[in-house]
């Protein structure tokens, strides 16, 4: 396995982040504004930013085709920002909500966009051509607190969204006029606007911090503050689902999840490093760290590093009182919790390079 | 794009912040019933829960720690009145107080490795928490009560020989706390070994209190 490829772009919280569909443009919620990284070499450069909220830019999305950014704020706004020959211009979407925008994603059609809020509404929204504006039409019930996190079915009708009631959703977003009639799928079969597919939490009810389908989307993952990962799969509408699977951890709890083809899902959060979990409908479990099991650095000299810290103990012994370097030094890449996972670089249908940004100011390319 | 489009006196002050505007929002959480968001739990009853003391007991006498924390372990009082709580928690107590320093980290490791096993140390995580609290305010009330009694004597010049009888009472309660705690301080510091940090986050963000 390949060593990361670590970013430190700056030593402040990335909210955060999206790399282009060429992967040669990355976008950083930082404070109030987005700023754009270039890969320059081995780099990433600063190349603009982009300035419109006025308060903390919560979350920032790249359409891949479009190359259009959306970005929403505590400002609760939402803003799309239009590539053009003299650089992004800004238009305002209507999102009609009373508090912070937590969350935002473009669907895979990109035709329209979820935001989560603060104000128990996801705003799906979407581009009214007669008007020449962004408009938004909510998804209501019967959310009872703040949206965290969404994600979207392939589909581009169906949307989980996860939430501080402890609850993982899943809703149809359905727009007449942007939207294809959907297959029918597990989750359902007609779906008008705000049908609720399914309605999960599990046993210790923790606040939902990361939703995620499977790549076919007849899968449901979400990452809770219980430390757990729950994986649901759906029978047939309207019918309790087939199997749900929650895999409590002895770990910290998980801010981010994706999953890496439908029998793996890979999970980060406050523990600062990533983990993988395998497992099908029968189960799930916990397969272990993609952080590489590092002493030294150097790989093969074990034995070394073990003898080099027994005699840094000592030392340490012997030098009491004094602060040792190492103590304020995580061992994972990561030096802070990890807020964001995404998927990087994809082939036959697996995930084999996926970024991870975090509360360090670090962005981390990894191998899966 | 700020909230406030124009500035006057009253958004030139902060007191607009301080509004509540929870209150005044018809489908927020101030005014819907919160338990209504999880799956009813069984209620149980202090009959019930006396029932479960004695069959633990039974166990413990016949040597079986192991079964009886299991057993006390997989049946929580969740939902039922502060006594059968208090019974449950004794319950636990007597157990955890019955099985031996050098047994504690082996049977954990059993528990934890069968089905459901994280789920029960959990739940002893919870009784271990409970049972803190509980022996904390005991012990601080206590103390109230002594540190009523310190000031009269404090006025009085010869507090000297009526402060060793002070401390003595506190002492004396302060032994069994300290005695029951230092038995929940060292089963805590195992589960953690087990069961690991998951687990305390778990215990405060669980709906099901104990």
């Amino acid at each position: 396995m390949a060593a990361p490829e670590v970013h430190h772009l700056f030593h402040h919280p990335i909210a955060d982040h999206s790399f282009s569909a060429d992967r040669q443009t990355l976008a950083i919620a930082r404070d109030t504004q987005v700023e754009l990284y270039g890969r320059v070499g081995n780099a990433f450069k600063l190349k603009d930013e982009l300035k419109g909220h006025d308060k903390l830019v919560t979350s920032v999305d790249i359409a891949p085709n479009t190359g259009r950014i959306v970005t929403c704020s505590q400002d609760r706004n939402a803003l799309v920002w239009e590539p053009s020959p003299t650089g992004y211009k800004p238009t305002l979407v209507l999102l009609r909500i009373s508090r912070a925008a937590t969350f935002v994603r473009w669907s895979p059609s990109e035709a329209k966009f979820a935001v989560g809020s603060g104000d128990r509404v996801i705003a799906i929204c979407y581009f009214e051509e007669e008007n020449d504006w962004w408009v938004s039409k909510h998804l209501k019930k019967p959310i009872r607190s703040t949206i965290t996190s969404v994600a979207w079915h392939p589909n581009s009708v169906l949307l989980a969204a996860g939430s501080t009631d402890a609850h993982a959703r899943v809703f149809s977003s359905f727009i007449k006029g942007t939207d294809q009639r959907p297959e029918p799928s597990p989750w359902g079969e007609r779906l008008p606007f705000n049908t609720v597919c399914g309605e999960f939490l599990n046993n210790s009810a923790g606040w939902v911090h990361a939703v995620a389908f499977s790549p076919s989307g007849d899968a449901l993952a979400f990452a809770a503050h219980d430390s757990s990962i729950t994986v649901v799969y759906p029978s047939a509408p309207e019918q309790p689902p087939k199997a749900v699977i929650s895999i409590n951890t002895q770990l910290l709890p998980f801010m981010s999840l994706f999953w890496n083809g439908e029998a793996e899902i890979i999970a980060a959060g406050y523990d600062c490093e990533a983990f993988r979990f395998q497992g099908g409908e029968q189960g799930w479990q916990l397969a272990g760290t993609l952080e590489k099991a590092k002493a030294g650095g150097r790989p093969g000299l074990g034995g070394e590093d073990r003898e080099e810290s027994a005699l840094n103990m000592f030392k340490q012994m012997d030098l009491k009182g004094k602060v040792s370097k190492d103590d304020t030094q995580l061992k994972t890449v990561h030096q802070n919790t990890v807020t964001m996972l995404r998927p990087f670089e994809e082939s036959g249908g697996r995930v084999t390079k996926f970024s991870s940004s975090g509360v360090d100011g670090r962005v981390v390319i990894w191998h899966t | 794009m700020s909230i406030i489009q124009q500035h006057t006196q009253a958004t030139l002050s902060d007191a607009w912040r301080t509004i509540n505007i929870d209150a005044l929002t018809e489908d927020s959480s101030v005014n819907f019933d919160v338990s209504t968001l999880h799956p009813p739990l069984p209620e149980i009853s202090e009959a019930d829960a006396r029932a479960i003391n004695g069959q633990v007991r039974q166990l413990l006498r016949g040597g079986d720690a192991e079964g009886a924390l299991r057993g006390c372990l997989e049946m929580p009082v969740y939902n039922g009145s502060e006594a059968a709580k208090e019974t449950h928690l004794h319950t636990v107590i007597e157990v955890l107080q019955s099985i031996k320093a050098s047994e504690m980290t082996p049977m954990l490791q059993r528990i934890f490795a069968q089905q459901g096993g994280s789920e029960c140390l959990d739940v002893l995580m919870k009784y271990l928490y409970k049972g803190m609290a509980a022996t904390s305010s005991s012990s601080s009330s206590a103390a109230d009560g002594s540190g009523r009694a310190t000031p009269a004597r404090a006025m009085t010049p010869q507090a000297t020989g009526g402060f060793s009888q002070v401390g003595q009472r506190p002492m004396a309660s302060n032994e069994s706390t300290g005695s029951a705690m230092s038995v929940l301080l060292s089963w805590h510091e195992k589960v953690v070994e087990v069961a690991g940090l998951g687990c305390i986050g778990r215990v405060m963000t669980d709906f099901r209190r104990v």
